[in-house]
Order: structure tokens, then sequence, then C-alpha cells
């Protein structure tokens, strides 16, 4: 019988209540020290269980975050035995305890942003083309006026990504005061301009979400995506490395819930 | 602590299609399955010469600029560039990979490039 990990809490007492999941199978504690590990056994058909449980892993590391902190696993976490749930346990218990402190009374909240890149790569080719700042080489041979191709291509790249540094900071500045720690990825499509996860005290919530609406009414042609309180998903972080397997790399999770709940309608709750 | 969560988008489709993107160019896994383990090899190796192509490029167009190539070495680096981005598309072509597909998660440092 294996066993599927929802995450590491900072008790190690039983459950309040009787939770199932996954397969209708009893969700309990594995202690270790003053830790556990939130657990529920699984039957050997592991390799069935395909995202359309992630909604229920949520739901587990949720109601968890009920009544303590929570180190929220990465989706598909499956030990053989307790022996090797347990050696995990031991092998990273004070990177745990430390993430338990940090983590206390923190959620994580996630904003999104699409920018308009056609527009503003038009823009800077058309201040470009205004400008004489080109490779100042003939283009006498087809060999120079390729260098000169690619030195324009260049310069508007790099315009373009300054512009996006521009244009992150300025939407940093709305949340950075109220926000704990953040994790920015600039730029992962050319249209995703910002996809950033911030980490927050619990009563700071609502201030978080005061900042959004100022940013959404500023003046501008972007598209947001703003969505919490999560499980801090995203602010795990380990310093011991582990020999191959990675429990805690879960910055794909929000995504995969995101697309899973089909990005509800506008300010739906 | 009852999780009052809020998804708040007024742009549903657009943020579906960039999520999409974004998983569909940064797979966890390297997929080596016998069917596909020639483009997955393909793409990893593709994606460090076009790395590397790049730093070329720019190391090129800064020696350029600062004036320490003759006319013959610009003449001469411009047609190198010229056939290593031409000998590159052809592979792009023949393992079927798309320029948004050549690049490397490195975790917490980003994107390769």
């Amino acid at each position: 019988m294996k066993i599927y990990a929802y995450g590491i809490i900072d008790s190690n007492s039983g459950m309040d209540e009787p939770l199932r999941e996954l397969g209708e199978a009893s969700v309990y504690n594995i202690p270790y020290r003053d830790i556990a590990v939130t657990v529920s056994e699984l039957n050997d058909e592991a390799k069935e269980i395909t995202d359309t449980y992630i909604l229920e892993h949520e739901r587990i590391v949720e109601r968890l975050m009920e009544g303590f902190t929570v180190l929220p696993m990465r989706f598909l976490t499956v030990f053989n035995t307790k022996k090797d749930l347990l050696s995990m346990a031991e092998f990273y218990y004070e990177d745990f305890k430390d993430n338990l402190v940090r983590l206390r009374n923190k959620v994580e909240f996630g904003i999104k942003i699409i920018w308009p890149q056609d527009t503003i790569k038009q823009r800077i080719i058309n201040a470009w083309n205004k400008s004489n700042h080109s490779l100042s080489i003939p283009a006498d041979s087809k060999a120079k006026s390729f260098l000169k191709e690619k030195f324009k291509q260049q310069q508007i790249e790099k315009e373009f990504q300054e512009e996006a540094n521009r244009c992150i900071a300025v939407v940093d500045d709305y949340f950075n005061k109220i926000a704990c720690e953040k994790k920015l990825k600039r730029l992962q499509t050319e249209n995703l301009l910002l996809n950033s996860s911030y980490l927050l005290e619990k009563q700071r919530q609502n201030d978080f979400k005061q900042a959004f609406e100022q940013l959404k009414s500023a003046p501008g042609d972007l598209k947001f995506l703003f969505s919490g309180p999560w499980p801090c998903y995203n602010f795990v972080t380990l310093t011991k490395k582990p020999s191959a397997v990675d429990y805690f790399n879960t910055e794909d999770m929000l995504n995969r819930l995101l697309a899973q709940q089909g990005l509800p309608e506008r300010n739906a709750v | 602590m009852t999780m009052n969560r809020i998804i708040e988008t007024d742009s549903q489709e657009a943020f579906i299609k960039e999520i999409e993107k974004v998983q569909d160019v940064l797979p966890k896994r390297i997929d080596a399955n016998p069917k596909n383990v020639e483009k997955g090899l393909a793409k990893l190796v593709l994606t460090l010469v076009e790395l590397i192509r790049k730093l070329l490029e720019k190391q090129a167009m800064r020696r350029i600029e600062g004036g320490s190539l003759s006319d013959e070495e610009i003449e001469r680096v411009g047609e190198t560039l010229m056939k290593l981005e031409n000998k590159m598309q052809e592979l792009k072509e023949i393992f079927g990979l798309k320029d948004e597909e050549l690049n490397l998660n490195l975790g917490p440092l980003g994107d390769l490039m």
C-alpha cells in the first residue's frame, strides 16, 4: 500500500475530524517529532491518479490550513512505504521547522498581468526607425545587411525587455509594502508580462485586495488576473538538497488549479 | 479560517491561452519514450546551440560597434552567423520544433533564454 502525502503540519496530533479523499481513503497524520505529514493510503493504481484529483488535493490542504500551518506538498507526491516517508521527514526536519515558523499565519496571492506586446513592440520599432542608431557599417553585402538587421532586432528586444522591467516595477510598487515575500516571473510568454506570487500576513488580505483595485483602475492597457488566498505553494524553501526527488516544487500548482477551475467569470467568488 | 478564494479576471480566455503556453513550453520532465526520444534530445541540444548562437551574435555586435573588427572580418562574421541561423532553421523544421520550445526551465533561476 502506497502513501499519498498532502502536506506537513505544525502538530503531531491526530485529525480533529475524519476526512476522506482520493478514492475514499481516509486522511490521517503520520507524526514525526513535533510535526506530522498528512497522508492517505493509496492502492497500487497510483498511475491512474490524474489532474482531476488536483482539486481534491487542494481541498485537503485548505482544510488543514483551518487548524494548522501547512507546507503543501507537490501534487502526486507518493511514498512507497511509511519508512520512506519518515526518512524524508527526518532528512528535512530542520527545514520544515524553519518554514513552518516563517509561514505561520500567512497566505499566498497571485497576480498575473497580460500586456499588449504587439502595440508596445510596434511603438519601439517606430521609435527605432525614426532614430539614426543603426549599426555603423555599409549594407553593401548580404552578410552586412544581415548584421544590420540583427543589430536592429537586438536593440528592439533590449528596449522591449527594459520596458517590461519598468512596467513590472510600477506594478510591484502597489504590493511590495504589503507583502512579506514575493516571487516575480517576468515575460514567461511575450504577452504574459508578469506572473507573480505574494506572501502576506492573513490580516493584510484586504489591504492587498485594495491595492489590486487601485492598480486595476490606473490608466493603461493591461489585463489582470487576481487569485487567492492560496496555501503557500510557492514559498516553501528547502536548504537541504534532496537526493533525487523534489517534493515541494509546486510552482506550476496554481496554474494547474486555475486551469482545472476554468478561470471563473469576472468577479466570481 | 475559511478560505474565501477569489479568482477575478476580465480576460478569462486570454489568460487561459497564456497559461497553456507556459505549461506547453516548459514540461517538468523529459518525455523520453522510444517514439520521441530523438526529438527530445534534439530539443535539448538545439536549445544549447541556440543559446551559444545568440551569445555569439551579441558579442559580434559589441565588437563591430566598438570598431575592433576590420571590414573583411565583419563580412566573415556576418556570413558565419547567417549560415548558422539558416542551419538552425533547417534543424528546427526537421525536428518539428518552434522557436519558443527552445528553452530550459532552470527552476528558481528562471528560464535559460
